[in-house]
């Protein structure tokens, strides 16, 4: 983008932040923002204004009307006179099975945001068409604002209005990254990996089947879950190159789209083993947060507490939620099944997170059995006893915990597939260090 | 709300911290500036316990403990707003390795000056290799900080965003450029030693040496002491020692205060007052009663 075009952004910013930030600097930061990680000049916004510190948000009572530049992400009740400019159907899972969502970007003259409307089958939203939004909420994942359409939201159509907004607001050239650089907003973006695996999906988008193709795509760095909104004829170990792709994120993880803009050749990259294709990609706590989550990522650190909601457990036998009292939500009174799992938080010095450990892995990292727990909690008549006995074993320790990470209101999860106590040889590390000391002294 | 990250800091510097940046809003945190630039609400440490005290009653403990590490020691308390960690205290004897993760806390006197302690959360018994991983991960966020200083100190007028953009991580830079602004330049002699201290423990076969001001390191202190100089430390111990029991005047200790005043006057400045006083108390001849007194045993 050209400074020109961006001058009306910066005079903006500038009033904002009332000088906590001058002009030169500001416009390096847009510049890094917009042209080396291709986010969207309101991600970019949004962005610094956090960085440096601009206002923050205000709610009310009553529904507000506000353009896209102006929300928070903490709106509770907000109007918006927005186009759709993007809208994809897709299905989730819930706890209550699958359920159809909508999803996609709204624009007006000031900026886009994405939205996510649960009650899909309530709008037949269109894309290119003009609405009036009404009743909506905003929320923020990851530091950026989302729009959500929930029961209350409300939608007239208003062919007559004109945005003032551009075509295409922005365009950029292609720019490459590898996996472990793509960031939620990114557009236009070139990746090269090997596809892990790739197979069809049926999905249901907007009333009709369609059959779109998800896998997921490693390179050195790391790996990406995709999906391919077309047929490509994508088979597994295919070393490939994808051009004009977008990452979205679901619940943190980027996600590579590729659209029908998309463009995918083949390449003759010599992507070879010893690269570590489709290894686990060790990653610092720090750096997951920023971006927000992670396919497949490995962790080092301390453990530093246990969450409640660890130790011995009730679940229900129908669903698998957590229970208390013998009493399920949504299948009233059952006979629970017990079970342990852990919620251990691990610290590596640059951040925090939360580890879901389950069953099998918590019984190896404690040394307490199942059976070992009930028999526990019987006789000591706490039903703590078995987090007390957990928490000993496991606090102050190093683990390596592998699996996907995720980011939700209650911060940084990683689900995990395997954990273990951590080995390192801490004479060679502190050898390591102590050469670069004497380099520098 | 993002959790808290638990640095890995030694008693040295951390002890060392004078200036705090109180939460503005209710519930933010606050944060205890170091003088290397750590930005420090809640910490991980391990060492060995050296002595815990009930100073609380029996039905409502309030433990004070003393963690020592290569550098020093940190001060631990825990009461009935600690619960797993008062729990874990009263099942615990000294001496035996510990780890603690709990949040930093201040004290200040009248006259200023800044007590640092640690509230934990959790304490935990581990085992050496846990205490020596912990050491290294001190030396090593430790060198982070001063390569981190060092930058910051390189550049005509220091500047928080520069050094984020030269991939800086924003909380250190932002401590940085606070620690810069109160502590001035800190004496980095002082934090190389530390991580010698810390890397001899790791390493105790190689004799390390960075070669640092005064530093001998091919003299093990415990055998070869100079005669000279060990006398004087203990003719500074015994004046203490009188010091403490004159400025006791109600039985609760010596306000440490005072005590620096009149050890002043006899030539004994702060850095050497707290060696005396550390030393005093490894030995077990004196104790703190609360923070800012104390006291002979």
């Amino acid at each position: 983008m050209e400074i020109e075009e961006l001058t009306p952004t910066i005079e903006e910013m500038k009033r904002v932040l009332e000088g906590k930030i001058d002009e030169s600097t500001l416009i390096e930061e847009l510049n890094t923002y917009l042209n080396v990680y291709k986010v969207s000049l309101e991600a970019a916004k949004r962005g610094i204004l956090r960085k440096y510190g601009g206002d923050s948000g205000f709610v009310t009572a009553e529904s507000i009307n506000k353009k896209i530049d102006a929300l928070e992400g903490n709106e509770q009740n907000v109007d918006l006179l927005a186009r759709v400019v993007f809208i994809e159907d897709r299905e989730i899972q819930t706890k209550n099975g699958p359920r159809n969502i909508s999803s996609g970007i709204l624009g007006d003259d000031t900026g886009t945001v994405p939205f996510t409307s649960w009650e899909s089958g309530k709008f037949q939203l269109e894309k290119g068409v003009t609405y009036l939004f009404k009743n909506l909420y905003a929320k923020t994942w990851n530091e950026k604002v989302q729009i959500n359409l929930g029961s209350r939201a409300e939608v007239e159509r208003k062919d007559d209005v004109n945005l003032g907004m551009p075509e295409r607001t922005y365009s950029y050239s292609s720019h490459e990254a590898k996996v472990s650089e793509l960031r939620e907003g990114m557009s236009s973006v070139t990746v090269t990996g090997k596809i892990l695996s790739v197979g069809p999906k049926e999905i249901t988008s907007r009333g009709e089947k369609k059959t779109i193709y998800t896998g997921i795509l490693a390179d050195e760095t790391g790996k990406v879950e995709f999906s391919a909104w077309e047929d490509f004829g994508l088979s597994d170990e295919e070393v490939i190159q994808v051009k004009n792709a977008y990452v979205r994120a679901w619940r943190g993880i980027p996600q590579l789209n590729i659209g029908d803009r998309s463009e995918i050749s083949r390449v003759d990259d010599d992507f070879d083993d010893s690269m570590g294709i489709g290894e686990s990609s060790i990653k610092s706590i720090g750096e997951l947060i920023e971006v927000g989550g992670g396919l497949d990522i490995t962790v080092l650190g301390c453990v530093v507490d246990l969450r409640a909601g660890s130790g011995l457990i009730k679940r229900c036998p129908e669903c698998n939620r957590s229970v208390f009292n013998d009493e399920c939500a949504s299948h009233g009174r059952i006979v629970p099944v017990q079970d342990l799992r852990m919620k251990a938080v691990i610290d590596d010095g640059s951040g925090a997170l939360t580890a879901i450990i389950n069953r099998d892995i918590s019984e190896a990292l404690s040394g307490i059995t199942l059976e070992e727990a009930v028999d526990m909690a019987r006789s000591s008549l706490d039903s703590d006893a078995v987090s007390h006995r957990m928490e000993e074993r496991i606090i102050g320790r190093w683990v390596k915990a592998r699996g996907n990470a995720i980011s939700d209101e209650y911060g940084l999860m990683l689900i995990c597939r395997e954990a273990s106590l951590d080995q390192l040889d801490v004479k060679a590390e502190a050898e390591k260090l102590l050469k670069e000391l004497e380099v520098m002294m | 709300m993002i959790r808290e990250t638990a640095w890995r800091i030694f008693a040295g510097e951390l002890n060392s911290s004078q200036l705090e940046m109180k939460g503005e809003e209710e519930k933010s945190p606050s944060y205890l500036i170091t003088p290397l630039g750590a930005k420090v609400n809640r910490v991980l440490l391990a060492g060995v316990l050296m002595e815990k005290e009930n100073i609380g009653s029996e039905e409502e403990p309030m433990w004070k403990a003393r963690v020592q590490d290569p550098t020093g020691s940190f001060f631990i308390n825990a009461g009935r707003y600690q619960p797993e960690a008062s729990a874990a205290l009263a099942q615990m004897e000294a001496p035996r390795f510990v780890a603690v993760v709990g949040k930093t806390k201040t004290f200040s006197p009248d006259d200023g000056r800044v007590f640092v302690s640690v509230r934990p959360e959790r304490i935990v018994t581990v085992d050496e290799d846990a205490r020596d991983r912990w050491v290294l991960e001190a030396c090593q966020s430790t060198w982070v900080r001063m390569k981190a200083l060092r930058s910051a100190l390189a550049m005509d007028t220091p500047d928080e965003n520069e050094l984020v953009k030269k991939g800086m991580n924003p909380v250190l830079a932002n401590g940085i450029l606070e620690a810069i602004g109160y502590y001035g330049v800190s004496e980095s002699s002082r934090y190389l030693r530390m991580l010698q201290d810390g890397l001899r423990m790791i390493l105790p076969d190689q004799h390390i040496d960075l070669g640092l001001p005064g530093d001998d390191a091919d003299l093990p202190d415990e055998i070869d002491i100079d005669p000279e100089k060990a006398g004087s430390d203990l003719d500074q111990e015994d004046l203490i020692l009188s010091f403490l029991e004159i400025l006791d005047t109600d039985g609760k200790g010596a306000p440490f205060a005072d005590l620096q005043k009149e050890a002043e006057k006899e030539g004994i400045g702060a850095a050497q007052l707290e060696e005396v006083t550390n030393s005093l108390m490894d030995k077990g001849l004196v104790y703190e009663p609360v923070l800012g007194r104390l006291k002979k045993i």
